[in-house]
């Protein structure tokens, strides 16, 4: 039976890696499309969820999520250095940590924060220490630096004409283990050597020795030459009402219940408060959207494949006529008959099936790969168990299309099929 | 070896007043021979494909021996004639991609687990029909050689009765005469009773028996003395 199959197929090599080929396409397309989609979304989700609330001057709420989930550089207002005060002293706040962003290093985003946010990504680093003075830095796991190495900052990014900051070069002193978030990508420094390199804040003006005016928030840029960091001072993690403008603080509130509270008391005229899984699922819905598009174009593919296949099939059915005729003529039972037109064409829709899955999976695997490498979040291509069901709704489909032809071929008598 | 009986067989096609074929009585004693002669269109293929079961017919009976296969449903004819009835026809019907043993077996291997009995019986027919090389792929035989594997074919299962349709009518002279000897003689040694449409004069004389159709009608029967 299955030598019978084989040689036939082997007789149609041509069609038949033609149907395949056209089945595994439209099937590569939708496993594509749903592996993709959930791959994006439970990544992003596990990126999001290591920060609970997020703190930031009154702007646009999926800036502020994407830029601290995401490290997207974005140029985002900046709140009061009260607030961080306020919140790093707020009972109902575990810790507040603050981020500055505007500088890179070889494109990989300079982030000031302080201990407590690498503590809480990483609770024990991969090697060496947290940061313990102005000049040191600690690195994600993606960044390929070795412990002592020095990282010039750049302000903003090398492709839009950022400058070098010449008055620091940071040391590395450690190294996070692997989060699977934007931040494995991140160089983490201390904020304090932030906001001096910018020539903000009580610090910057005790610097400035030279008498220039003192510089304000961001407009200090042209005093780059002016300032100057002491490299080997000590970390002030203290921050009170004359802290400088930041442009975020993630907060981690002891309870659910604080988290809410937390939210709706730093939504207001100056702040926003937003959760970053909520603003994200609140994006996804709008990729899930988009995913619902993609996935009925893809089964309408699918329809169509199915339908050109049948109408092949019953095409070749007809073509067969003779062959079927003659095989019942000669003692062949009607059930082998229909065991051999069904199964030929199950085994093409399978090998299609097949195909198309290795074909999605891998392309969903490299789109994986290239997003991964450059927001460094980790996105799982997995399959999940409501694709099981996807499967057997392809598989009964299969069966029941590839028994029409079946049935067609044992309608005739075998002497008009041998007429035929 | 079995017996045929036919009785009131009418076969009309729709739309068509007359009947394609009507025969009142025709009796074939087991073992015996019967060649069919007919002009084109006289109903000759359409007698083979009744007493064969390929087609049920609008009327009256066929019996094979103690079998009435006009009653027996399609399935249970089907594996009547794969048991019983050893088919030859004019267009080989062999499958390509196969070998002539692969051939040969193909309907029993479709239908159950080939025996070894049945191994040795393929690869013995194929010998006495004249392939040399049961392993030859069958789109590489002559004609002559594919009538040769499908006469093997219709005897692998050892059975009672040898229809065949023009069996050297698309061969040459020669070699259609080789065919036709090897059906008869084949047809003899196991004591196959053996139908035979032809119009080769040779090959009706070698059978004895011979019925001439008209119009579906029998309207000659000769030599039924002499049938063996
Ligand atoms: N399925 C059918 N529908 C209508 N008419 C048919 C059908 N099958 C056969 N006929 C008619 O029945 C008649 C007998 O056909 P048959 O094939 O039995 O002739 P034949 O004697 O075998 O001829 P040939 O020598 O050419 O093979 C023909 O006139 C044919 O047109
Ligand atoms: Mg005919």
């Amino acid at each position: 039976m299955m030598g019978f199959i084989l040689a036939d197929l082997r007789r149609f090599k041509g069609g038949a890696l033609a149907v395949v080929v056209l089945i595994a396409l439209s099937v590569a397309l939708s496993v594509a499309v749903t592996l993709q989609e959930r791959a994006v979304r439970l990544g992003s989700a596990r990126a999001a969820e290591k920060f609970d609330l997020v703190v930031g001057a009154a702007g646009s709420e999926t800036q502020l999520a994407l830029s601290a989930v995401f490290l997207q550089p974005s140029p985002l207002p900046l709140m009061s250095g009260a607030v961080l005060e306020k919140l790093a002293r707020d009972p109902r706040v575990s810790f507040a940590a603050p981020v500055g962003f505007g500088d890179s290093a070889d494109g990989r985003p300079v982030v000031g924060t302080t201990t407590a946010l690498v503590a809480a990504l990483s609770p024990t680093l991969a090697e060496g220490a947290v940061f313990a003075r102005l000049g040191e830095a600690v690195i994600g796991a993606d960044v390929p630096m070795r412990l002592g190495a020095k990282i010039k900052p750049m302000h903003g990014a090398a492709d839009s004409g950022g400058h070098t900051h010449v008055e620091l070069a940071y040391t590395v002193r450690g190294r996070m283990a692997p989060t699977g978030t934007a931040w494995d990508r991140a160089i983490l420094v201390p904020i304090r050597a932030v906001w001096q390199l910018h020539g903000m804040g009580a610090e910057a003006e005790h610097a400035h020795d030279h008498g220039d005016e003192a510089p304000d928030g961001a407009a200090a840029e042209d005093h780059d030459h002016a300032v100057h960091v002491e490299a080997d001072a000590a970390l002030d993690e203290h921050f009170d009402a004359e802290t400088p403008g930041i442009p975020a603080v993630l907060v981690k509130p002891k309870t659910m219940g604080d988290a809410y509270r937390l939210r709706q008391e730093y939504r207001g005229e100056t702040t926003l408060a937003v959760f970053p899984a909520e603003v994200l699922t609140r994006l996804y819905a709008t990729l899930g959207d988009a995913r619902s598009l993609l996935l009925a174009i893809a089964i309408a593919t699918q329809a169509i494949v199915v339908a050109a296949i049948l109408l092949v099939t019953i095409m070749h059915v007809g073509a067969r006529r003779r062959q079927i005729g003659a095989l019942r003529a000669f003692g062949a039972p009607r059930r082998a008959v229909f065991a051999i037109v069904w199964g030929e064409l199950f085994l093409l829709l399978l090998a299609g099936f097949a195909l198309g899955l290795a074909i999605g999976y891998g392309a969903a695997r490299a789109i994986s790969a290239a997003l991964a490498s450059t927001t460094a979040v980790h996105m799982p291509v997995e399959f999940a168990r409501a694709d099981l069901s996807l499967a057997m709704w392809f598989a009964a489909l299969a069966v029941l299309v590839s028994i029409v032809p079946a049935l067609s071929a044992l309608r005739l008598s075998p002497a008009a099929a041998l007429r035929a | 070896m079995l017996a045929l009986d036919i009785a009131g067989l009418e076969m009309r096609f729709p739309g068509l007043d007359t009947p394609v074929l009507s025969i009142d009585k025709l009796h074939l004693a087991a073992g015996g021979g019967l060649a069919i002669t007919g002009a084109s269109g006289s109903g000759k293929s359409t007698l083979v494909n009744v007493v064969t079961g390929l087609e049920r017919a609008t009327q009256g009976s066929v019996s094979w021996g103690e079998t009435e296969i006009t009653r027996l449903p399609t399935g249970r004819r089907d594996a009547f004639r794969a048991a019983h009835i050893g088919l030859v026809m004019q267009d080989f019907h062999l499958f390509p991609g196969l070998s002539a043993y692969e051939n040969v077996v193909l309907p029993v291997r479709l239908a159950r687990r080939l025996k070894p009995a049945e191994r040795e019986r393929a690869l013995h027919l194929l010998e006495i029909t004249g392939i040399a090389r049961p392993g030859q792929p069958i789109e590489t035989l002559s004609r002559g050689e594919m009538q040769r594997v499908a006469v093997a074919r219709a005897l692998l299962s050892k059975p009672g009765v040898i229809v065949a349709d023009e069996p050297t009518a698309s061969l040459d002279r020669r070699i259609g005469g080789e065919v036709a000897d090897l059906i008869v003689r084949l047809a003899r040694a196991e004591g196959a009773t053996l139908l035979v449409v032809t119009h080769d004069p040779a090959l009706v004389e070698r059978i004895g028996r011979h019925i001439v159709l008209d119009g579906g009608r029998i309207v000659e029967d000769a030599g039924k003395a002499e049938a063996a």
